[in-house]
This record gives C-alpha cells, sequence and structure tokens, in this order.
C-alpha cells in the first residue's frame, strides 16, 4: 500500500518536472519567466554548499517554532479557563471570535508601527495565526467530553481534578493534537509572507530578494525549500500523534 | 447492615414540555448481601431505576436511603470503556495505583476470559469482550453494592452461563449486595434471592427465592414461577 503510494508520487512529480523541462528547452518563455530545472538544481546545489539556505530555514523556523510554543500554551490556558470558569469565557469569547475573523497578515502594519520590525512582529504574526485552530480545537475537546465515560468517573469516586486529568485531557487529547497540526501548518504558512513584508533574514526574505534581483530559479528553489520543510513538519507531526493517541480511532485527519 | 430502601420515588422526564411519567411510586427494598433482580420489558424504566439508586440521577418525588453504601460499582448496559487505555488499565480504572493487587486483577482477567487480551485496546475487542471487560472494571473494584444492567446481554449461551456462575461466586465469597437488571426470566430465575417486576415504571409484582444451592429451573416449584412471572409480564 504504502510503496504503491510513493511511487505513484515519483510519477507524477517525474512528469511533471519533465513537461518543465520540455517547455524551458524549446524555448517559448524566456528563462527570466521559467528557469529550466537545470539551472534551478545548480542554484540550488550552490546554496546548499554555501550554507544560506539552511541559514534561512533555520531562521524561519526557529522563529516558528517560538511563536508555536507561545500560542499553544495561550491557547491551553484560554481554553482550560473555559472549561474551568465556564463564566469568565463570556468576557472573551467575542473578542476571540472577531480576531479569529482578522487575517493576522492584516494586523502587520500595526504590528510594525508598535515593535518596529524585529523579531517581536514576526513571533506576532505566528501567534495570531496558530492560536485559532489550537484554541478552538482544545475547547471543542474539552466541551465534547462523553458524559457517559464522566459519569464512569463519577461511580468510581473520581474527585472533578481526578476526572480532569483521567478522562477530560485524555479524551481532548486528540482534538488538542489535531488543532497542534493544524496551527504548526497556519505557522509555516504566515511566517513566509511576514518575511516577505518585514524582514531581513528567512526563507520569505531571501525569495523576495531574489524576485528584485531577477533571480527566478532562487525563487522556485525558495518555493520548493518551503514546501517540502513544511511537508517534513506535517509527517513528523502525525507521527507524534500516532504514538500519542494509540487506542484511539481518530488519529486526526489527513 | 440494613439495604437500601426507596421510599414512594417517581421520577418524570420533560419530552417536548411535556412530563411523561417513567418512574411512579417505587417502593422497593434492596436487601443487604442479597441478589435482587429487576425484570421487565424494554423501556420499562430499569435503566432508570438503576441510574436514580446509584446516584446519576435526580428524580422528583420520595427518597433513597443509601448512607451505609461505601463502595459502590455499576456495570452500565454499554460497555464505557476508556477508548485510549488497554482493558488493563481499563479493569483497574476505578482503583488507585497503590490499591491495585496485580495478582488478584489478573485472576479476575482470567475469569472473564481475557488474559489473551490484556493489552488490546477497546477497538480491538468484540462486543461482548468489551461486555466482560466493564463486567471485570466493577469486580476489580472490590465494591460492597454492585449494579448490572443487562450486563451479559451481549454473550453467547455458554459464556453468559458461566459469568452467572462466576457472580454467584463472587456473590458468595465477598456478600457483596447486588442489584441486577434483565429481561431474561430465567436469568433471573438463576441469579435472584428476590425478583421485582417492573412494568410501565410500576413495580407490578415481587418474589422471593429462599437459598437453596443447587436451583433446578424444571423442578415444579421454579416452573410455576416462571409461569407466573410470564403472565405479569403479558401486556394487558
Ligand atoms: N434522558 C431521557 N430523556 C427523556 N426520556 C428518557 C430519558 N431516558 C429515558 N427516558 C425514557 O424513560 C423510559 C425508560 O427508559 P429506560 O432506559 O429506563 O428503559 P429500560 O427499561 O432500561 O429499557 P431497556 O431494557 O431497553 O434498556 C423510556 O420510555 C425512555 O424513553
Ligand atoms: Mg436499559
Amino acid at each position: 500500500m504504502k510503496e504503491s503510494k510513493s511511487i505513484k508520487t515519483f510519477i507524477s512529480v517525474a512528469l511533471i518536472v519533465l513537461i518543465w523541462g520540455i517547455v524551458a528547452e524549446m524555448g517559448v518563455v524566456s528563462s527570466y519567466i521559467l528557469p529550466s530545472p537545470n539551472k534551478v538544481i545548480e542554484s540550488f546545489v550552490k546554496m546548499v554548499k554555501s550554507g544560506e539556505i539552511f541559514e534561512d530555514i533555520y531562521i524561519s523556523y526557529i522563529r516558528v517554532l517560538k511563536g508555536f510554543l507561545i500560542s499553544t500554551l495561550a491557547a491551553f490556558a484560554l481554553a482550560m479557563m473555559r472549561v474551568v470558569f465556564c463564566k469568565a469565557s463570556g468576557y472573551y469569547e467575542g473578542i476571540v471570535q472577531f480576531l479569529k475573523n482578522v487575517p493576522p497578515l492584516s494586523l502587520i502594519s500595526l504590528l510594525i508601527l508598535w515593535f518596529g520590525i524585529g523579531e517581536t512582529t514576526k513571533i506576532g504574526i505566528i501567534v495570531l495565526t496558530a492560536f485559532f485552530p489550537i484554541y478552538l480545537n482544545t475547547v471543542k475537546g474539552f466541551t465534547s467530553c462523553d458524559k457517559k465515560l464522566l459519569e464512569v468517573g463519577e461511580i468510581y469516586g473520581y474527585s472533578k481534578v481526578g476526572s480532569f486529568f483521567k478522562i477530560r485531557l485524555p479524551y481532548a487529547m486528540s482534538d488538542i493534537l489535531v488543532g497542534m497540526r493544524i496551527g504548526l501548518g497556519y505557522s509555516w504558512r504566515a511566517i513566509i509572507s511576514a518575511e516577505m513584508i518585514a524582514a531581513s533574514a528567512g526563507l520569505g526574505h531571501m525569495i523576495l530578494f531574489a524576485q528584485q534581483m531577477s533571480r527566478t530559479d532562487k525563487v522556485i528553489v525558495g518555493i520548493l525549500v518551503i514546501g517540502v520543510v513544511g511537508y517534513i513538519t506535517d509527517r513528523l507531526f502525525a507521527l507524534v500523534i500516532d504514538k500519542t493517541l494509540k487506542g484511539s480511532e481518530k488519529n486526526g485527519w489527513d | 447492615m440494613d439495604g437500601i430502601k426507596l421510599v414512594n420515588v417517581g421520577k418524570y422526564y420533560t419530552v417536548k414540555r411535556e412530563q411523561v411519567k417513567v418512574l411512579e411510586d417505587i417502593n422497593l427494598d434492596l436487601p443487604a448481601n442479597k441478589i435482587t433482580v429487576i425484570l421487565g420489558r424494554s423501556g420499562c424504566g430499569k435503566t432508570t431505576l438503576l441510574r436514580l439508586v446509584a446516584g446519576l440521577e435526580t428524580f422528583e418525588q420520595g427518597e433513597i436511603q443509601a448512607t451505609h453504601v461505601k463502595r459502590k460499582a455499576y456495570v452500565f448496559q454499554e460497555d464505557r470503556l476508556m477508548p485510549w487505555l488497554t482493558v488493563r488499565k481499563n479493569i483497574t480504572f476505578g482503583l488507585k495505583d497503590k490499591e491495585i493487587d496485580h495478582e488478584k486483577i489478573s485472576g479476575i482477567i482470567q475469569m472473564v476470559g481475557l488474559e489473551q487480551f490484556e493489552a488490546a485496546y477497546p477497538v480491538q475487542l468484540s462486543g461482548g469482550m468489551k461486555q466482560r471487560a466493564s463486567i471485570a472494571r466493577a469486580f476489580a473494584y472490590n465494591p460492597d453494592f454492585i449494579m448490572m444492567d443487562e450486563p451479559f446481554s451481549a454473550l453467547d449461551y455458554f459464556t453468559r452461563e458461566q459469568m452467572q456462575k462466576e457472580l454467584l461466586k463472587i456473590h458468595h465469597k465477598t456478600k457483596c449486595s447486588i442489584l441486577f437488571v434483565t429481561h431474561s426470566i430465567d436469568e433471573a430465575l438463576i441469579l435472584g434471592d428476590k425478583i421485582v417486576i417492573l412494568e410501565k415504571g410500576i413495580i407490578k409484582s415481587e418474589y422471593e427465592i429462599e437459598k437453596d444451592h443447587e436451583r433446578d429451573l424444571l423442578s415444579d416449584k421454579f416452573v410455576a414461577l416462571k409461569k407466573q412471572i410470564m403472565d405479569d409480564l403479558k401486556v394487558v
């Protein structure tokens, strides 16, 4: 099963590269608009050798991890608040729903105004992006807890705290992890956009800079690297989910 | 020690703003150290009665006296196992870590025939196996009062017979009180010290069977009793 899937993927990728190569070779479009695959691979190798590509990946990645960590903690804390003090959520639920509908990137002008174009702005964008999927899924996990299982805890003398840790939390775990997975994916996309607007390093900045230098080959390298790194991150996270949710049928989405 | 007493208990559900009477004027003694069986058709209120006694449900009328019950266990009509725990962890769910007597737990697991599936998760079990795991969870708790809601309904004839024997064995050893719901008349006759017939939320009749070690359901006495219970259960 798995093998045939990767073979299929390989075939379709090879086909795309082939067509791309033929079109580039025919010379119908200028190599500035569509550089040949060879050219792209060449500049990729060059960027690997000089190490600049790893530097950009590293910078972008660290930003994502920082922002992701902060938003996970914040989302979890607020979701817990909402579960423990049902009434407290009234104070921030409306604001959360409002912010949910505001694209984080639209706030970047304000963020730059307040924090400059330093790290704070970029991490702020990631926090704003990753927070909502994590928060909403965590709340869903906690509030959708099967009442029938909670009754089992009631019968066997579990306290509120005990039943939180032994029933509610494990029950919510799959939703929380799915929310984190979505949040991580969103963050990775958001950082690239943020770096294209306000940064002096990172993959997004690299792409924008290459465009200004008319290096379309480098732009394509950047796009491919972003896709591959995002894909690997997502796979790794799916692996973690699989390991964590052994008995559960629902282990995230694919 | 006296048992549990229900005095004039009534329970209503509100469905579409209309009050639906589920239980009415229930006066019932559940004698200590005895097996009381509730027998009745589907939808007559057996589960509701159990939930009231367990304290899972509020009720509008009457009183339930059960203050001396210390450790109660409940085998739900559905298995209600925690999907993220292995069979063994599910069975010890009611116990604190330091209370777990591993040898005894292994014994219980063997008794319900799940020793090969200790490390399996509930999704990997069949319906009857899940039911047995949930019965084992109740036994492992060392209860002095067990409520069981059609616990053997998903089991085949032979497994069912064996589980009934094990239940009687545990009952004789621990002297726990049992409140047992079934719709099988034979099962009621095999297990019950007291049989209560419930019909449409009202107790229709009660029978007490004195203890004798081997019950022969084909003896005249039991055949007559069975006939009478069947008459009681017939809708008018
Ligand atoms: N939460 C509820 N809300 C409204 N009505 C309910 C609720 N729970 C039970 N009932 C009603 O109470 C009546 C008795 O239900 P109960 O579950 O006690 O039946 P039962 O004797 O256990 O049936 P079975 O043998 O099929 O399990 C039914 O008519 C049912 O519709
Ligand atoms: Mg029922």
